[in-house]
């Protein structure tokens, strides 16, 4: 009765799960969701223990695939988009997803740190303003993850991973350049 | 006596030599010759710039300066005038400058403030207006413009003539009226609202905010929405039919057009509006993670 599957496209196409997976999800996001509110010490590593390793990894990965090119296009905008925009890219034998996303790592790093520096000269209504929403972009990517972690190949996540990662980007080095020229 | 006047600034302006507002407080009223469609690019830290186009080949700068601000530079030659307010080193209490500048209304404009609020009206070249916390509120006629803020709110007022624009805030909200052409709208927690009339190609993105566009596209227009948690409202009527791709992660898709929802799956969340009609006509894309989606041609 049992057939003996000898090629992938043998499998089945549409197994039904045996319930409705979407409870679970949504459950998980909200978790992650309350877990964001608590204190950061109680948050490490819990996002990496739900998350499923394989979902993570994609997201890692597609999300330096991301930036890369929304470097390239940066780069093709002239002197407006100055900083992280400008950096030349990586020479093909250390064009790695991996090294990619290492690079994407060190600059975001680096870009949070000059922000908070220019958030420090700004006044404090304008600080909270600016700090919200740049929470609020992090934020949605720590959703958009969540999301995919569970869902790894959903091709709408994954393209608004990677267009928030990119926005994300913008705005800090809008934010760090604000005002550059005129002081 | 006025003609002798502007004799004196159009020989200054043509050598080049920089003309300067002594401060300590004060006012400003200086005019240099300019050229007709030159640039003019104006800096000021905090209070307020007013640009009008006029007739007249000339830039004025007229305007009450704090008590802290050292001086206004006044520099044109070569098709270009600069514009800066200069304040001495170290923290200020009145740094406050508020200029309005007339410019050739062929001139290209470029603003650089900090906290100063900017406006414009009139200019009918390229303009780059920018601002950290200041407010925008500008007519814009020339292609290829730019108005972004950090935090401060924009305003902007297109001609209905198509033109290339960007705009963008972190946290300011947008408004942007009468406008046509190519549109890059951004904003993070800001709403925007779009009003135009021929939509060539539109591009709009928010993260938190919600954001509305109510157009007319072309026969060929494009329309791409993108937001995560903002909700999308797109009231855009169109020659032919539309053909839209919509899908929202969490979200609920609704509208007139809305009527072929379907769930991406079975089992798991998530709507989407896939329409297609014919491959050259005007198209909708337009995504969310769990913002509501509206859409409706009327």
């Amino acid at each position: 009765m049992n057939r003996r599957i000898k090629r992938i496209d043998e499998l089945a196409q549409d197994i039904p799960p045996p319930r409705d997976l979407w409870q679970g999800i949504s459950a998980a996001i909200e978790a992650d969701k309350a877990a964001a509110a608590a204190p950061a010490q109680k948050q490490s590593g819990r996002r990496s223990f739900w998350m499923p390793a394989a979902g993570l990894a994609a997201s890692v990965l597609l999300v330096a695939l991301g930036v890369y090119i929304g470097q390239i296009i940066g780069n093709k905008r002239g002197p407006l988009d100055r900083g992280v925009a400008q950096t030349v890219p990586a020479p093909r034998n250390e064009n790695t997803p991996e090294l990619r996303h290492a690079k994407y790592t060190n600059q975001r790093e680096e870009l949070l740190r000059e922000v908070n520096a220019k958030l420090a000269t700004m006044p404090p209504a304008d600080r909270a303003k600016v700090a919200a929403s740049l929470e609020t972009l992090s934020k949605s990517i720590k959703d958009i993850e969540a999301a995919l972690g569970h869902d790894p190949a959903n091709a709408l996540l994954q393209e608004l991973l990677v267009s928030s990662s990119q926005e994300e980007m913008r705005a800090l080095i809008a934010v760090r350049d604000s005002g550059r020229e005129e002081i | 006596m006025r003609e002798s006047g502007i004799r004196f600034v159009t020989v200054l302006g043509a050598l080049g030599v920089p003309l300067v507002a002594l401060a300590g407080g004060g006012s400003v009223d200086r005019t240099v010759a300019a050229t007709p469609n030159g640039e003019v690019e104006i800096s000021n830290v905090s209070g307020t710039v007013d640009v009008r186009g006029w007739d007249k080949p000339e830039v004025r700068v007229t305007g009450e300066l704090g008590a802290d601000v050292e001086r206004v530079d006044v520099d044109s030659s070569g098709g270009r005038t600069i514009i800066k307010v200069i304040l001495p080193h170290g923290s200020h209490n009145d740094s406050d400058a508020d200029l309005t500048i007339q410019v050739p209304k062929m001139s290209s404009v470029e603003v650089g403030a900090v906290s100063a609020d900017v406006s414009s009206r009139g200019v009918l070249g390229t303009q780059r207006l920018k601002t950290v916390s200041g407010e925008i509120s500008a007519d814009i006629a020339g292609d290829d413009s730019e108005v972004r803020s950090v935090s401060g709110d924009l305003t902007v007022r297109g001609s209905g003539k198509p033109l290339t624009l960007r705009a963008s805030s972190v946290s300011g909200s947008l408004d942007l009226t009468n406008a046509a052409g190519s549109l890059d709208v951004v904003t993070v927690s800001g709403d925007a609202r779009v009003t135009m009339g021929d939509a060539k190609d539109v591009r709009a993105r928010t993260t938190s905010g919600d954001l509305e566009v109510h157009a007319k596209m072309t026969p060929d227009g494009r329309v791409d929405a993108e937001a995560v948690s903002g909700d999308l409202t797109l009231q855009l009527a169109s020659p032919g039919a539309l053909s839209l791709e919509i899908e929202s992660f969490s979200g609920d898709i609704t509208g007139c057009l809305a009527g072929s929802v379907e769930r991406v799956s079975k089992y798991g969340p998530g709507v989407r509006l896939n329409v297609r009609n014919v491959e050259a006509g005007p198209r909708v894309r337009a995504k969310t993670l769990s913002g509501d989606i509206e859409i409706c041609n009327k």
